[in-house]
């Protein structure tokens, strides 16, 4: 055999080896990433309900955080305690391409974040942009209630 | 050369006496009318395509009536029968037929249907990549949800559906275990969401929970294959349309478990599939076989572990070296 050609061979399965590696298959687009500049990330904390905007073909997911989870699991209602953090997470969806008929989160668009601090209303933040930082909103005070209008999605 | 003549006329001779051994006969040919409500094209392609093996109406080549490529066929149109009749399409309900036809074109997407071995000898099966588009076409406007969806012109009254507090379970262990011998994991809403997808087809969204050992194997980048111990809770809801054209999440449907445990699960591709139906979380399957069904669907995803997810990123690490650099 000529050099070459175990040379080509060999590539072949370091490559093919390589690829095996990276077929880790992670969302990371729809992920939070380093760069972006926000308090903790929303992820990992418990997801209360979600929601789909098909008109703009978007979806969101409201996540908790103990406190807030432990009160949306027993009250209906916008009372959270002192301590409670909500955040709703927005994504741009894209078609899902393991199945014809589902749609899944692409880049996240938005996070905002309402915190209950004492007796003050509740503190809305929110973060866009790519990476995600910090900007002004001019509807504060509406997207607050839509938020905190939101129940616990219920199973059994 | 006389030799190879001689052993020619007892091969010919052989195969011609082949020939009188036929494959139990089967039901091979009675015409099926047309799907009710479906396109005269969408028809024809899938009458092309499929009917050979997922019909009571054969058109076979002649090179498939001769043994011992009959076996194959009888065997394929007896397998291919058996997990979907399209002659049998007027006794299925609505969204049964809806969820069918998306279950076939995905078959289709995914490479599996129609049977390579079968389209290598009847090439006029393939479909075209404007069948598949036609295809497609139809799918739109059969799914539950339009891509705008009309807004209902009275609110649904807040809270409807909640379930009432009493009528949430209370004791799980009471919720009785699937026929695979699956117990029920009541915990599940406790567990970080990997996913969630918003599924037109039928009108129902899912959020997909993966446990601790899940999170971990994701923020390690193990997830092919998963370790023991991961399981996904994919729960579903039904899809409610709001005043503002906005949906939220309805009444509850199904949970969904796939328990990963290579050794335990070996027969059944190394997960133990389970799940509960409605609110008062019935076990779902006729038999212990019934999780078939559920690798059948996922076989498309086989090289990623029979999962079809890709999990968001939950690395912890990850985030926290950003805040120790702020
Ligand atoms: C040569 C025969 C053959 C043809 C042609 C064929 N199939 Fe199949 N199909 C089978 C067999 C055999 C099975 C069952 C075993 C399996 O899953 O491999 C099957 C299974 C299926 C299943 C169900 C999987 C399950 O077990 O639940 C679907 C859906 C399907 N086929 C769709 C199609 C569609 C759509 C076409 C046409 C585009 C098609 N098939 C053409 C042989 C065929
Ligand atoms: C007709 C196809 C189909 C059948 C049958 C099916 N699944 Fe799935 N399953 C899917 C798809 C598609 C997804 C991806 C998420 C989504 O869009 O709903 C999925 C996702 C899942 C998940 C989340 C992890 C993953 O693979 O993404 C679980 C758990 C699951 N299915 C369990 C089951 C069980 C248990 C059964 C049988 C009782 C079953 N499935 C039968 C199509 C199917």
């Amino acid at each position: 055999m000529k050099p070459i050609h175990s040379i080509i061979i060999v590539l072949i399965i370091i490559l093919s080896g390589c690829n095996r590696n990276n077929e880790n298959n992670i969302n990371e687009k729809a992920s939070v990433s380093a760069l972006d500049a926000l308090p903790e990330n929303p992820l990992l904390l418990s997801p209360i309900t979600f929601s789909i905007n098909p008109n703009k073909a978007t979806m969101s997911t409201l996540y908790g955080n103990k406190i807030a989870f432990q009160h949306a699991k027993i009250k209906a209602d916008s009372s959270y305690p002192n301590g409670a953090v909500l955040y709703e997470v927005t994504w741009k969806q894209k078609a899902d391409s393991l199945w014809y008929g589902a749609n899944i989160p692409d880049k996240i668009i938005s996070v905002e974040k309402i915190q209950f601090t004492g007796n003050t209303a509740p503190k809305y933040e929110l973060y866009a942009g790519h990476p995600l930082k910090k900007v002004s909103s001019n509807d504060e005070n509406k997207r607050t209630t839509i938020i905190l209008s939101k129940g616990m999605v219920e199973t059994p | 050369m006389k030799k190879g003549l001689k052993i020619f006329a007892i091969l010919l001779l052989v195969f011609i006496a082949l020939q009188f051994w036929k494959p139990e006969e089967i039901e091979y040919s009675t015409p099926t009318k047309d799907f009710t409500n479906v396109p005269a094209e969408v028809n024809t392609i899938l009458r092309n395509s499929c009917f050979d093996c997922h019909s009571n109406t054969v058109n076979l080549a002649w090179f498939d009536k001769i043994t011992p490529a009959n076996f194959i066929v009888a065997s394929h149109i007896k397998d291919g029968r058996k997990a979907l009749n399209f002659s049998d399409w007027d006794k299925l309900e609505k969204p049964k037929q809806s969820a069918t036809l998306y279950y076939a074109f995905n078959k289709i997407l995914s490479g599996e249907m129609p049977l390579k071995s079968y389209t290598a000898l009847h090439p006029s099966a393939k479909l075209e990549d404007s069948s598949v588009e036609v295809l497609k076409n139809y799918l739109t406007t059969i799914a539950v949800r339009k891509t705008n969806p009309a807004i209902p012109s009275i609110a649904a009254p807040k809270g409807i559906e909640k379930i009432l507090p009493n009528k949430k379970i209370t004791d799980y262990t009471k919720v009785k275990a699937t026929l695979n011998n699956i117990s029920y994991i009541p915990d599940f809403r406790n567990w970080k969401a990997v996913s969630t997808s918003d599924r037109f087809d039928n009108g129902s969204m899912r959020i997909i929970y993966g446990n601790e050992i899940a999170v971990k194997a994701i923020a390690e980048h193990q997830t092919n294959p998963w370790p023991d111990g991961a399981i996904f809770a994919k729960t579903a809801w039904k899809q409610k349309i709001e005043a503002d054209g906005t949906i939220s999440a309805g009444a509850f449907i199904q949970v969904e478990f796939m328990i990963k445990d290579a050794k335990k699960y070996e027969a059944t591709k190394g997960w133990g599939w389970a799940r509960w139906k409605g609110n008062d979380l019935k076990p779902y399957g006729d038999n212990a076989n019934f999780d078939q069904e559920c690798i059948s669907c996922h076989n498309p995803v086989k090289n990623n572990d029979y999962v079809f997810t890709t999990p968001l990123h939950l690395d912890i690490n990850k985030f926290n070296i950003y805040n120790k650099n702020k």
